[in-house]
């Protein structure tokens, strides 16, 4: 009899699901023996992808097959790397710095300019066209509906700006209070703020539960293959 | 070593950034960017090296939990070598994905509903003010309006009221918080690159 | 800090054209003339440097140099002198008396090259008569060699003296020094007279009585000072020790009259110079004459047990033995040595440690004894009241060095008062020893002006306000309901179940197709055939239920119409294999084989940078697909050299982030080509802005959103719609649940608040 691989797979997964969902029972040792696995798993997982995707194409590979100039261009990230490795060692772990260095002013680069790019200043942009009037006959709405919605949008993104801005000046009484403006568009702001967590939570819940569905489907059709 | 570091990541940084803006360096810029890719490759090596010691300091230790300790490391290891010979995309390998990750990860998710639930229903108990009745109004109508009935859409809810919150009032509480987001990135990588903040350990 | 001047003395700031402290009227400016630089202190163990002060002799008054001729006629004859006194009246170099020292070098006048009229200084004041009231308040002068110091002092002293009947300023000083004295005296203890009264206070000159009455004075003030610091046993060891070895330089009979008168001058002993022991000691314990002198006499012991042992073997002189310990002169009463010691003070640790340093510290005069026989040390006295700088004569003044190197001598005693106001090192100290002078009246009304106590105010109440505990509004701790849990836990597994068991299908799939759909359905039908399409997959195994479930529909539409080459890549670890599980899932009835249809580029790290490079040059960043074959040359990218050459871009993530880093960074790299997000439905909301902004052509988001797109999708079933019922019962049992919920806990919570506001 031969066991195919699917029905190893369905009844490992069948045991591991079960295992986490006895959590909802209470913390037990089968949840913790399925989740230390998992990370093991997870981990080892990552490590193997981590050298066939990234270390042997990119690093390895360049270096025994490369040109010179592919070699004398690797040299640089291969001592990068090593001072990465470097993080192993406490008493060497200081020279990592010059790595961690590199990588954190090319993140910092990419995160300016795609911030500016990609997200401030088209945003901005967004808003500022919500009040576009040529784009209702686009999507097929009134004038008034596309002011009436862009002010909406509008007032959102300001007052939820404003509720993030925490200046404040004393005053005769020694308390710490925003100016009155900025305390009553915060105000409002509060409300568009709690509009939008809302429908994250509603989103993270519909996420949720699609995924329980997918895992009780799952249950489900296993016992159902039998 | 302080001013190495500094002159390191300011002077990628502008490089890099000068990429976006100068089409003279982008051959600069990807091959700076290409570098930084490996080494990311290497750090995540590096976390999973750490994830070892720490376990296996533990099972060295006997503390208590060892046990798990040494599932996980026993768990990581197999996988790694089984990985490392067979290739992360073997049909072996897909068990592994297949039986325990995606199962252990989806039902962990699974259980968050129950959470989710459990939480919103007390909130109010906790904190009855404006924002926690908004949020939770506000959630309960989205619920309500990505939920069908057998004849079809909820009237009015699932047509018109949630759709609008979500396009219109939610977007602009969105927006608001990406523009702070992105202008809080802008600054804090600023200051990344005047060497005003040092998060690589300069300071 | 150019504009002010610090008190080497005291410390306190001064103005610049001041020459003395305003608080301790220690001299601030230097002297000029030829003794500028003399001040300078000698560091411990530093050889004293013999300095040439005959030079100063023309500019001796007339009267000095007469004084200096008489004394020279006169050399002869007070030297016979003095070898007639009784060496019980040898003046024990008093501690306090400049003098003192001149007594100790006489003795070496006819050994050393000093000029007569120096080494005749003695004679000529054992000739001179003078009262008890002219006793000197002088103490040891640090200048230079002992000999020029000597030779200084006595060529001054020594004119004054053989004019007793001048009227001089240095005659009028003296008187009044010792005038001060006397009136300054507190009465003795009648114990401690008695007990001196036969052998110590007859022989005790009238220079060290003069001290112990002055150091009673002073330690009637702060006498805890000096029992904490042992300042009165050091001193009279150390006079001890001199008193011995000036033996060996100097006659008992070459005390000047002057110096040992005792007939106005209340008895007194050295052990008056010793307040701590007589303080420490409870006189009525006292028995008997021995025992106190036992007592009094401590510093005695130190001295003998530590260092003046060898000192009296070298030199044994048999005048000074009137000084030495009271069973030196009361045979009849003989104590031990062992028995001198119990007190506390004897065996401070700080006297013990700073013995050789206060030996050290002993002035150039007082320095050069160790290799000559030492002379006196002036016991510490700091009475700046006795006599103040005003008073002092100029010649005397010019005789006072002021030091300008006060951070050289920060292990000597400072004099802040007096006429060695200013000296440093010259008298013996031990540590802690502090001035004995009134406290500096300070006002300690504050300065600041209105603007700046407005400033101040203000800064306090912001203060205030920042450190104010603001009351937390209290709550009862919620504690876990399991049976809610529970509850939950089976409501919802039950609710899920049932439709996803009886696999029923009776709830409609979500009708109107929203705008952000409606873009990608377009995306999706507009591609050109056989074009390729970059997908990036970037979402979790955990959410790949509803990935799958939302990314399907299109995608099976897609190559259900298209027939796109499709190009995978991931920034998540895992999105590889998701990918190999898409394709052989979902979307296996399309049959896409690896290389020809689809291509998958694989994990592709660095999360925003990778994402950058890849959109700046994707042939350099992802060169090889998962089975390590060149990628760009393989069917699926045939023809595509950059991101702009797809036909469209793709994002299948669970992650808001992933989403906009995506968008940022491909802004400028991807032109014009359709870029449709997949998202799951906890990041829609915070991608729905770049849908807005036309950053994005579609969004397409969670299980609602998948089944709105099969609903397009030529009729084909896919497992939005199988999971669609068991959804739908759950959002709406979980809005049920919330509103109720939600509605009850909200009135639970009034509850409590109400009751503890009654509480309250």
């Amino acid at each position: 009899m031969v066991i195919s691989l699917d029905l190893i797979t369905s009844v490992i997964s069948f045991l591991f699901t079960l295992l986490i969902l006895s959590y909802l029972i209470g913390d037990n040792p089968l949840f913790r023996i399925a989740v230390y696995i998992f990370v093991g798993v997870s981990s080892g997982y990552v490590a193997a992808v981590a050298w066939w995707q990234v270390i042997m194409p990119r690093l390895i590979y360049p270096l025994v097959y490369g040109s010179v100039l592919e070699r004398s261009f690797i040299a640089i990230p291969l001592l990068g790397a090593l001072l990465i490795l470097m993080k192993i060692f406490p008493r060497w772990a200081g020279l990592a710095r010059i790595a961690m260095a590199f990588l954190v002013g090319a993140g910092a680069a990419v995160i300016i300019a795609g911030a500016l790019i990609g997200t401030l200043i088209p945003q901005i942009s967004a808003t500022i066209n919500a009040f576009d009037v040529n784009s209702a006959s686009v999507r097929n709405i009134s004038v008034v509906e596309v002011i009436f919605n862009g002010a909406f949008i509008l007032a959102g993104t300001v007052f939820t700006l404003i509720y993030f801005h925490f200046g404040a000046s004393p005053k005769a009484d020694g308390s710490m209070r925003r100016l009155g403006l900025i305390e009553t568009s915060a105000w409002v702001g509060r409300i568009f703020i709690g509009i939008t967590l809302g429908t994250i939570f509603a989103g993270v819940f519909a996420a949720a539960l699609t995924a329980l569905i997918e895992r009780i489907s799952a249950l489900i059709n296993f016992f159902g293959n039998f | 070593m302080r001013v190495l570091t500094a002159v390191i990541a300011i002077a990628a940084g502008v490089l890099i950034a000068g990429g976006y803006f100068f089409p003279a360096l982008t051959d600069v810029q990807t091959l700076l960017l290409n570098w930084a890719i490996i080494l990311a490759g290497f750090a995540t090596l590096v976390g999973i090296f750490n994830l070892i010691a720490v376990h296996t300091g533990k099972i060295r230790r006997g503390e208590k939990g060892s046990v798990y300790s040494a599932l996980l490391f026993i768990a990581l290891v197999a996988t790694l070598f089984f990985g490392m010979i067979l290739r992360p995309d073997h049909s072996t390998m897909k068990i592994v994905m297949n039986g325990i990750i995606i199962p252990t990860e989806a039902a962990l998710m699974g259980m968050l509903t129950i959470s989710l639930l459990y939480a919103a229903i007390r909130l109010l108990r906790r904190r009855a003010d404006m924002m926690g009745i908004i949020f939770l109004v506000t959630a309960a109508l989205l619920m309500l309006g990505s939920a069908t009935l057998p004849f079809g859409n909820i009237p009015l809810i699932g047509t018109l009221l949630s759709p609008w919150v979500t396009q219109i009032l939610a977007l602009g509480g969105a927006r608001g918080i990406l523009i702070g987001v992105a202008l809080g990135t802008l600054t804090a990588g600023l200051r990344v690159l005047f060497g005003a903040d040092r998060p690589y350990g300069g300071t | 800090m150019p504009d002010i001047i610090i008190c080497p003395s005291c410390g306190e700031n001064n103005l610049p054209d001041q020459e003395f402290c305003q608080y301790c009227q220690t001299r601030l400016q230097p002297l000029t003339g030829p003794l500028k630089g003399a001040d300078a202190p000698i560091k411990p163990g530093q050889v004293p440097t013999k300095k040439n002060t005959a030079e100063l002799e023309p500019i001796l008054p007339q009267w000095l140099r007469d004084a200096r001729d008489l004394a020279r006629k006169d050399d002869q004859q007070a030297a016979q002198e003095n070898l007639q006194q009784p060496a019980q009246s040898q003046p024990a170099s008093s501690a306090k008396d400049l003098l003192a020292g001149l007594q100790s070098q006489a003795g070496d006048v006819k050994e050393s090259d000093l000029p007569d009229w120096l080494a005749s200084i003695t004679g000529v004041i054992s000739k001179s008569t003078k009262s008890q009231t002219e006793s000197s308040d002088f103490r040891w002068v640090e200048l230079g060699d002992k000999n020029d110091f000597a030779k200084d002092e006595s060529a001054e002293l020594s004119s004054d003296e053989p004019q007793p009947d001048e009227k001089d300023e240095v005659r009028d000083w003296f008187r009044n020094l010792g005038s001060s004295e006397q009136t300054q005296q507190p009465e003795q203890p009648e114990s401690i007279e008695n007990s001196f009264s036969g052998s110590s206070a007859s022989d005790t000159p009238d220079l060290l009585r003069t001290i112990g009455g002055q150091e009673e004075t002073a330690n009637s003030a702060d006498s805890a000072d000096y029992s904490e610091t042992g300042l009165g046993e050091p001193p009279t060891g150390i006079i001890s020790e001199s008193l011995k070895s000036t033996e060996s330089a100097t006659s008992a009979n070459e005390l000047p009259d002057w110096l040992s008168s005792d007939a106005t001058i209340p008895p007194s002993t050295a052990v008056e110079d010793e307040p701590t022991a007589m303080e420490d000691v409870p006189f009525d314990d006292i028995e008997d004459e021995s025992e106190a002198a036992a007592l009094q006499s401590p510093s005695y012991t130190i001295f003998e047990e530590k260092s003046l042992e060898p000192a009296q073997e070298e030199h044994p002189l048999g005048w000074l033995d009137t000084f030495q310990p009271v069973s030196a002169h009361q045979p009849e009463t003989p104590i031990e040595q062992a028995d001198f010691t119990p007190l506390d003070f004897t065996e401070d640790s700080q006297v013990s440690d700073n013995l050789d340093e206060l030996f050290i510290d002993i002035p150039d005069g007082l320095s050069s004894a160790s290799e000559v026989p030492r002379s006196s040390i002036p016991t510490a006295d700091t009475d700046s009241e006795v006599i103040a700088p005003d008073d002092l004569p100029s010649w005397v003044e010019a005789m006072r060095p002021v030091d300008h190197g006060i951070s050289q001598l920060s292990s000597q005693t400072l004099e802040s008062g007096g006429a060695l106001a200013g000296l440093a090192g010259v008298l013996p100290a031990a540590a802690g020893f502090a001035p004995m002078s009134k406290p500096n009246a300070y006002s300690i009304k504050s300065q600041a002006s209105e603007e700046q106590q407005a400033q101040a105010a203000l800064l306090e109440q912001m203060l205030t306000a920042e450190t104010a505990p603001v009351p937390m509004a209290s709550f009862s701790v919620l504690r876990t309901s399991r049976r809610l849990r529970w509850f939950l836990t089976f409501t919802i597994f039950i609710m899920i179940a049932i439709p996803l068991f009886l696999r029923t299908q009776m709830f409609s799939l979500p009708v109107g197709i929203p705008l952000a759909v409606n873009g990608a359905l377009q995306v999706a039908q507009s591609i050109p055939e056989d074009a390729p399409v970059l997908v990036a997959f970037d979402y979790e195994p955990a959410r790949v239920g509803e990935m799958e479930a939302a990314a399907a529909p299109m995608f099976d539409q897609m190559i259900l119409l298209r027939h796109p080459h499709l190009t995978f890549i991931s920034t998540n670890e895992t999105g590889a294999i998701l990918v190999e599980r898409f394709i052989s899932g979902p979307l296996a009835v399309h049959n896409y084989q690896s290389g020809i249809q689809y291509l998958n580029l694989g994990y592709l790290p660095g999360g925003q940078i990778g994402i950058r490079a890849f959109a700046q040059n994707p042939q350099i960043t992802a060169p090889f697909d998962m089975s390590f074959s060149a990628a760009w040359d393989s069917a699926p990218l045939e023809g595509v050299n950059s991101l702009s050459q797809f036909a469209a871009l793709i994002v299948v993530t669970d992650n808001a982030d992933a989403a906009r880093t995506w968008i940022e960074q491909t802004e400028s790299a991807r032109g014009g080509i359709p870029f449709v997000v997949i998202s799951s439905a906890q990041a829609a909301p915070m991608i729905q802005p770049y849908y807005e902004s036309q950053q994005i052509s579609g969004l397409v988001s969670g299980l609602y959103g998948g089944a709105l797109f099969e609903q397009y999708n030529a009729g084909r079933p896919g497992t939005a719609r199988s999971y669609w019922d068991a959804f739908s019962l759950g959002m709406l049992l979980a809005m049920a649940l919330v509103l109720g919920g939600g509605l009850w806990n909200f009135s639970l919570g009034l509850r409590d608040r109400a009751a503890a506001w009654e509480a309250q």
